[in-house]
């Protein structure tokens, strides 16, 4: 049977680290997901910034064309891992609104060039406009930092939500259903 | 013993006077940007007052993150346009969050730069009350006590009183 002084310091010891343990469960469980993570910026219900540029196959593309519809602008890159497990996710939401028709996804390509764009989409897939931006001026109207980041926007043409890291399409129509969609 | 000289009210303005014209002078030419700055200096300047947005402590004056670069080649042709310090700031700070290292000179954000200004003129406006108040409360004259101080002084005293300083220590 142990010593009482040494019982006395096995509980010194043990409830100290069990508090701590216990504040690090609680501040991952509590924390945000890692994915659809909503975050402030300044655009928040401001007019999108316009995007107007060449998509991947050459065609010109205007933002303002697709007002009246929900647009997911997602910034991507192909050497970006988060963005590669969000593709399908992109896919799933884009194949799901293109038949009801009241949303759109839209890539920007980020710091990335064109010969990989294109191969990391023959690869992945997806059928959206892809728009290049070689000179990082719709990333920096954004305000990305880093990708993947993704902005919806609404039939308006106002910014909505600001989203993170990767998107899950759940979690996107979640989003979509909270702004209003 | 005969009184020191007093002088003039007027004459013992001057050198505040005097000091405070350097000061203004000394910041005036501090604070005048260089006639000889570049465009590429000026770029730089307004670059390392901007956070990069992808890094940890870093400006993006001196990072090589591609949103870094996107901010200097931004701020390198809204200066080449003639915008202001501030237009290209609040044009980046209206896209990031928080991402000004320095706050705005105008607006609310004056305030951070004046607030120091202004605590250092009232700390020497304090400091030359204090002092004044002080000389009025001063003896201008010598006291009998400090005269018999002086003599004792000048005709030698014990050689235990070198210094004059009495029994009271």
């Amino acid at each position: 049977m142990a010593a009482p002084g040494r019982r006395r310091l096995a509980v010194a010891v043990a409830v100290p680290v069990a508090a701590v343990l216990a504040l690090f469960v609680g501040v991952l469980a509590t924390r945000e997901p890692a994915v659809n993570r909503k975050t402030d910026s300044p655009l928040l219900d401001q007019p999108a910034p316009g995007i107007r540029g060449e998509t991947l196959d050459g065609q010109r593309f205007d933002l303002g064309d697709l007002e009246g519809r929900w647009v997911l602008v997602n910034f991507f890159a192909s050497w970006c891992v988060p963005c590669i497990q969000e593709h399908p996710e992109l896919k799933r939401f884009s194949a799901e609104h293109a038949a009801a028709g009241d949303a759109e996804v839209v890539s920007v390509v980020y710091d990335n060039d064109q010969e990989n764009t294109e191969r990391f989409f023959a690869r992945e897939g997806g059928d959206w406009p892809v728009v290049t931006d070689p000179q990082g001026r719709v990333a920096l109207d954004y305000g990305v930092a880093r990708v993947p980041e993704s902005f919806l926007v609404d039939p308006d043409g106002v910014v909505r939500v600001k989203i993170t890291g990767g998107v899950e399409q759940a979690g996107l129509d979640e989003l979509l259903a909270e702004a209003g969609g | 013993m005969a009184d020191q000289p007093r002088t003039a009210p007027a004459a013992r303005w001057v050198p505040w006077v005097l000091m405070a014209v350097v000061v203004a002078v000394a910041l005036a030419v501090g604070s005048r940007p260089a006639d000889d700055a570049t465009e590429e200096d000026r770029v730089r300047a307004i670059a390392s007052t901007v956070k990069c947005p992808a890094c940890s402590g870093q400006s993006a004056a001196t990072s090589d993150a591609p949103s870094a670069t996107a901010i200097r080649a931004e701020i390198t042709r809204r200066v080449r346009r003639g915008e202001s310090d501030d237009e290209i700031r609040g044009y980046l700070a209206g896209r990031f969050d928080d991402i000004l290292l320095t706050p705005t000179s105008s607006g609310a954000g004056g305030v951070v730069w004046a607030l120091p200004v202004a605590a250092v003129v009232m700390a020497f406006a304090g400091l030359a009350f204090a002092f004044r108040r002080w000389q009025a409360s001063s003896p201008t004259t010598a006291s009998p006590a400090d005269r018999d101080l002086v003599a004792r002084a000048r005709t030698g005293g014990s050689p235990a009183d070198a210094h004059g300083e009495g029994d009271g220590r």
